[in-house]
């Protein structure tokens, strides 16, 4: 597929089974021919990452993995080719599967055909490299071999907001998210054929890393005072909030802030991936992050400001101490920290790694504990001061 | 209530009579006056003695102490007093007839016979009879009855007894136990009948007592019997065990035949492997350097009137006439000392001679009075141990270290039949000192911190950090010197100096490194095997799912599994070379080797041959299938099989009959699987040979591989 400044159009049904096709058919005229058949695949890899500010999302370089046909390699590919025909006529049928799902369809097969033995996956982490192996081979998103994650995080409320779902089988579903009370809407993991309308103009929206303070705010009235759309990530975003976010930016042109905690993980894991996609996802974060979202979450100078209460980094914990080492990793190896463009955001990551110090979101509630709408309010303070990155 | 009033009055009554008599109170002057004065006077002395006796300097006789302190000398439990007793007896059987040059022929019986006195034990019987020379009569009370007689004290040889202690402890520990002393039945050549009695112990005086003395008819020409009744409890596996130390020492003496019978066990017979009766070397005269001053002075006084210059000469190895004269000129030596008689000079001048010659640079003792077993008797002998697979044996010349003689031998076999949990044990560890088991404290032992200080994965075995190696292994390592360092009296642990362990290090890593090279061989053929796996499984479900995928008629998929077949055959190519080159250094080291082990492998080697030429005929067939062949994968092949042409270069290895045969089935197997895929590869010929020459193909050229 075609990629142009990053840009890719995701492949229709149709083309993800002539794809698929077209391999077999070139590996099993090799085969005739007593040669080799090479697999390649984009190398999703830091190390093969390539970000342009003007692009906005991580992008893949030239590198390519490839695997040769050979006694080692055998057993992996006659997996991959076995799970590519399960992965087409699912496409082909329509039908849906988790990865967890493939791994037991496998099961099933190897059960009824004992030929088929030498298959079996003791464990889902083998069947999940075959499909991600299969995904970076045709340069194609999982959700578009119709295997899709569970739909975590992406809680979204809105009293402004109207989201029209075409289905599968052509009908429309029209969600007006104002009649739902306080119950979230749920963005599919697919999100791309959803098409958003706002009843009036939305002012921005916010992406809060804990679906807990998501909840907080949106319970003490924050969607009923602010014409803005509100979503809880859940920590990492998962593709559905990535693609959902990514769909909020494109359709309804909003300023997006994503509000969270003051540490290496959220920066590094949680923020960049949101906004510029991941070094894994290389070949899907076209569709997959908001290069538009700001950082309106906790910065060095608001512990100052906001006397907030903040903490050591435990470099005794092995969690800590690991994403402080990939912050130092990231400062001298990721492409996104590394660009002029986002100075401010690798300014914080230095010194996080220099401080060693954390702040949670959840320490603007301190400034005033007998105020419920205290971290309302500070919000909505950062967003008209544009105190944000 | 009324046993509580009781109670009450009968405490108050025994405070009243505990209350002590004030002194010079009248009641106590009244009581004492009612003593005789007799019985007073005789009361007094009584205690004086009592008090005298504490005072006074004794001095005990060493059965005396020895009786005392058996603990010191292996006998600190009943099972340690069981299996110390087999091994002192034994150590004296074989040392009589090594010395009479007797190929032994050791008769041991081990059996409870009651219930013993002592708590939780067995009354023990434990008999050893050998075909030795036999003692003489008057030399039985001292053999057996009497402590530090020994025929074999400080005489610098490498005999498994060297003090005379052990055989003498263990008649004390049955005379403690069971009141009973040694049976000993002893017959010279020369004698009509045996002499039978019972040894008894003297302790006070350190002598043996003969009882029920007689002569007998005895069958045997000549020869020892020596019987033990004893409190003991009998342990048959573990490394204290007694079949342990049987094992070990068939082990480490190739040439001694035996029969034992251990309770719950029927009688077994080992017969010996080798007629050759160890010649024992001569001691050779002490070298100055191993000698401290009390031990010169006391070297001196044994000469008698001899000029010095001639007692260093005669009396010490490693000194000349250039060493003298270097005394006196390199270490400023008065001539006179040297011309003194040794009997005559005074302490003063002793002390010099001995600090000049202690500077001096003296070649290092010979190590001719060092005794092997040697790699041919340890080879032979190690197949006695039971189902062996696969050994290395390793004999290092003798060396110099501490400036003591001394020679190490390692012999690591694998054993087959091990599985379950029993494989993941650690290896079994066999020490020897002077061809003696050592089975106690293993942990404080240098030879066991030379196995654990190695890192045994490069030789294949799997092992965890600063341990002995797992595997179904049995690591023997012998030691011997005529001057071997103990911990302790009762001889359980080696003490090694830096320059010992790393002596048994290096023959620890040779052997590791013979090992490896049947291990390399073992893991080659294992990965052609799991390869020819791979190609059997996973070719068919790949071209099937891909001709499903692309709706391909059969005649496409035919020729895809032959593509592929093709392909993967070149994969085995490189492996299967590796394995010949080490099946062709495997033969070439049974075919150097042959004496060592007549007759060990004599039987499969043309069974080897014939699994070589099929392989190679093999190999052949596939060589002009792939002369198409990518340059990479030759390379490859040659690539691995220089490598392993450079690391089986320095290695010799030898197996068990049986695990030859079990690999050659192995190196079969695959050709068997070969041949299977060849199959397609057949058909392809078949395909294309119409195309080429159709009317040229032989058919007979076409079915030779299937014929196969």
């Amino acid at each position: 597929m075609a990629r142009v400044e990053g840009k890719r159009i995701a492949k229709k049904d149709t083309e993800i089974i002539s794809l698929g096709k077209d391999l077999c058919e070139k590996m099993l005229g090799e085969l005739e021919r007593a040669q080799r058949p090479i697999l390649r695949a984009t190398k999703c890899a830091l190390d093969n990452s390539i970000y342009n500010a003007k692009i906005g999302f991580l992008t893949p370089g030239d590198k390519k993995v490839s695997s040769e046909l050979n006694v080692s390699s055998v057993k992996k590919m006659t997996r991959a080719i076995f799970m590519l025909e399960i992965l087409l006529r699912n496409v082909e049928i329509s039908n849906i599967n988790t990865k967890r799902e493939l791994y037991y369809v496998v099961k099933g097969y190897v059960k009824h055909e004992a030929k088929l033995r030498p298959l079996d996956f003791t464990d889902q982490s083998e069947s999940d490299s075959v499909i991600d192996f299969i995904c970076e081979m045709m340069e194609a998103y999982r959700e578009e071999l119709n295997c899709v994650a569970d739909d975590r995080g992406g809680q979204t409320y809105s009293k402004n907001l109207i989201v029209t779902e075409k289905e599968f089988d052509g009908n429309e579903a029209v969600v007006d998210l104002s009649l739902l009370g306080t119950a979230p809407y749920q963005p599919r993991n697919r999100p791309q054929n959803l098409v958003l309308q706002a009843k009036k103009k939305i002012d921005f929206c916010i992406i809060i890393e804990s679906q807990g303070t998501a909840n907080t705010l949106v319970a003490n009235g924050f969607t009923k005072r602010h014409n803005c759309i509100l979503i809880g990530s859940q920590g990492v975003p998962s593709n559905a909030v990535r693609a959902w976010v990514k769909r909020i930016q494109d359709q309804l042109s909003v300023p997006l802030f994503f509000f969270g905690d003051l540490d290496a993980y959220t920066m590094q894991n949680i923020f960049r991936t949101l906004k510029a996609g991941s070094a894994a996802s290389l070949i899907r974060n076209s569709e997959f992050c908001a290069p538009d979202v700001k950082f309106l979450g906790v910065l060095p100078e608001d512990i100052k400001k906001y006397d907030l209460v903040d903490y050591a980094v435990k470099e005794n914990d092995p969690a800590e101490a690991r994403s402080l080492k990939k912050a130092r990793d990231a400062l001298s190896n990721d492409p996104f920290f590394k660009d002029k463009k986002n100075k401010e955001l690798t300014g914080i990551l230095d010194w996080l790694v220099k401080n060693k110090r954390r702040c949670e979101q959840q320490s603007f509630i301190s400034v005033d504990p007998r105020d419920p709408q205290m971290m309302e309010k500070i919000i909505i303070d950062k967003i008209k001061r544009g105190n944000y990155i | 209530m009324a046993k509580k009033k009781a109670a009450a009055k009968q405490r108050a009554n025994n405070e009243g009579s505990s209350k002590p008599m004030k002194k010079g109170s009248a009641k106590a002057k009244t009581e004492s006056k009612k003593l005789p004065q007799v019985e007073l006077d005789s009361a007094k002395e009584v205690i004086d003695n009592v008090r005298k006796s504490a005072k006074m300097i004794t001095a005990s006789s060493t059965a005396e102490y020895f009786a005392k302190n058996l603990q010191q000398v292996g006998f600190s439990s009943p099972t340690k007093a069981v299996l110390t007793t087999l091994k002192e007896a034994f150590d004296n059987a074989l040392d009589a007839c090594e010395d009479a040059s007797i190929l032994p022929d050791i008769h041991v019986v081990v059996e409870k016979i009651g219930v013993g006195t002592l708590k939780n034990t067995d009354q023990i019987l434990i008999r050893v009879e050998d075909n030795g020379p036999g003692i003489d009569p008057d030399d039985v009370p001292k053999v057996f009855g009497e402590y530090l007689a020994s025929s074999k004290f400080g005489r610098a040889r490498c005999s498994r007894g060297q003090q005379g202690i052990g055989i003498s402890a263990a008649t004390t520990w049955a005379m403690q136990t069971t009141a009973s002393g040694a049976r000993v039945v002893t017959k010279k050549k020369t004698a009509r009948k045996a002499f039978s009695c019972i040894v008894d112990m003297d302790l006070k005086h350190n002598r043996g007592i003969v009882k029920n003395k007689e002569n007998i008819d005895w069958k045997k020409e000549h020869g020892t019997n020596v019987e033990f009744k004893m409190d003991g409890r009998v342990q048959l596996n573990g490394e204290g065990g007694l079949l342990n130390y049987l094992r070990s020492t068939i082990l480490v003496n190739p040439h001694m035949s035996i029969t034992y019978t251990l309770p719950e066990m029927q009688k077994t017979r080992v017969e010996r492997v080798t007629s050759e009766v160890p010649l024992i070397p001569e001691a050779t005269e002490p070298h100055p350097h191993t000698m401290i001053l009390g031990e010169f002075l006391a070297h001196a006084r044994l000469f008698g009137h001899i000029k010095a210059s001639t007692w260093l000469k005669k009396g010490f190895s490693r000194v000349s006439d250039k060493t003298l004269q270097e005394l006196v000129s390199l270490h400023k030596l008065p001539p006179a000392i040297l011309n003194q008689a040794v009997d005559t000079m005074s302490e003063s001048d002793i002390k010099t001679l001995y600090s000049a010659i202690q500077k001096s640079a003296l070649q290092a003792p010979s190590t001719s009075s060092v005794l092997a077993i040697g790699e041919d008797g340890l080879a032979l002998s190690i197949q006695r141990l039971g189902d062996i697979d696969f050994f290395s044996v390793v004999s290092r010349k003798p060396m110099i270290a501490d400036f003591k003689p001394v020679q190490v031998e390692v012999a690591i076999a694998r054993q087959r039949g091990v599985t379950g949990e029993d494989k993941e044990e650690s290896v079994q560890v066999l020490r020897f000192a002077n061809r003696v088991p050592l089975q106690f404290d293993k942990a404080a032992c240098a030879i066991v911190k030379a196995i654990t200080s190695i890192n045994w994965k490069p030789y294949g075995l799997r092992q965890p950090k600063n341990s002995l190696p797992i595997g179904p292994y049995i690591i023997a390592i012998s030691v011997v010197s005529p001057f071997i360092k103990f911990k302790n009296a009762s001889k359980e642990t080696v003490d090694g100096s830096d320059e010992l362990v790393e002596e048994f290090r290096r023959t620890l890593m040779q052997a590791g490194q013979r090992l490896s090279r049947y291990l390399k061989r073992e893991h080659k053929a294992d990965e052609l095997e799991q390869r020819q796996q791979h190609i059997e499984q996973f070719c068919p479900i790949l071209v099937e799912t891909l001709a499903r995928i692309v709706n391909a008629p059969e005649n496409r998929k035919v020729k895809a599994e032959e593509g592929l077949a093709k392909i993967l055959a070149r994969d085995t190519k490189g492996i299967r070379q590796d394995l010949n080159v080490a099946d062709q250094r495997l033969a070439s080291y049974l075919q150097d080797n042959k004496k060592h082990l007549s007759g060990f492998f004599a039987d499969i080697e043309s069974e080897e041959a014939a699994a070589h030429s099929e392989r190679d005929l093999e190999d052949g067939e596939v060589d002009e299938d792939v002369d198409s062949d990518s340059e990479d994968s030759e390379k490859g092949s040659e690539k691995s099989a220089k490598k392993s042409k450079g690391k089986a270069s320095k290695v010799k290895a030898s197996k068990g009959k049986k695990a030859k045969e079990k690999n050659f089935k192995k190196a079969e197997k695959p050709a068997a699987k070969k041949e299977a895929m060849q199959e397609p590869k057949a058909s392809t010929k078949k395909s294309e040979a119409p195309k080429k020459a159709p009317t040229k193909t032989p058919p007979a050229k076409k079915t030779k591989p299937k014929a196969k």
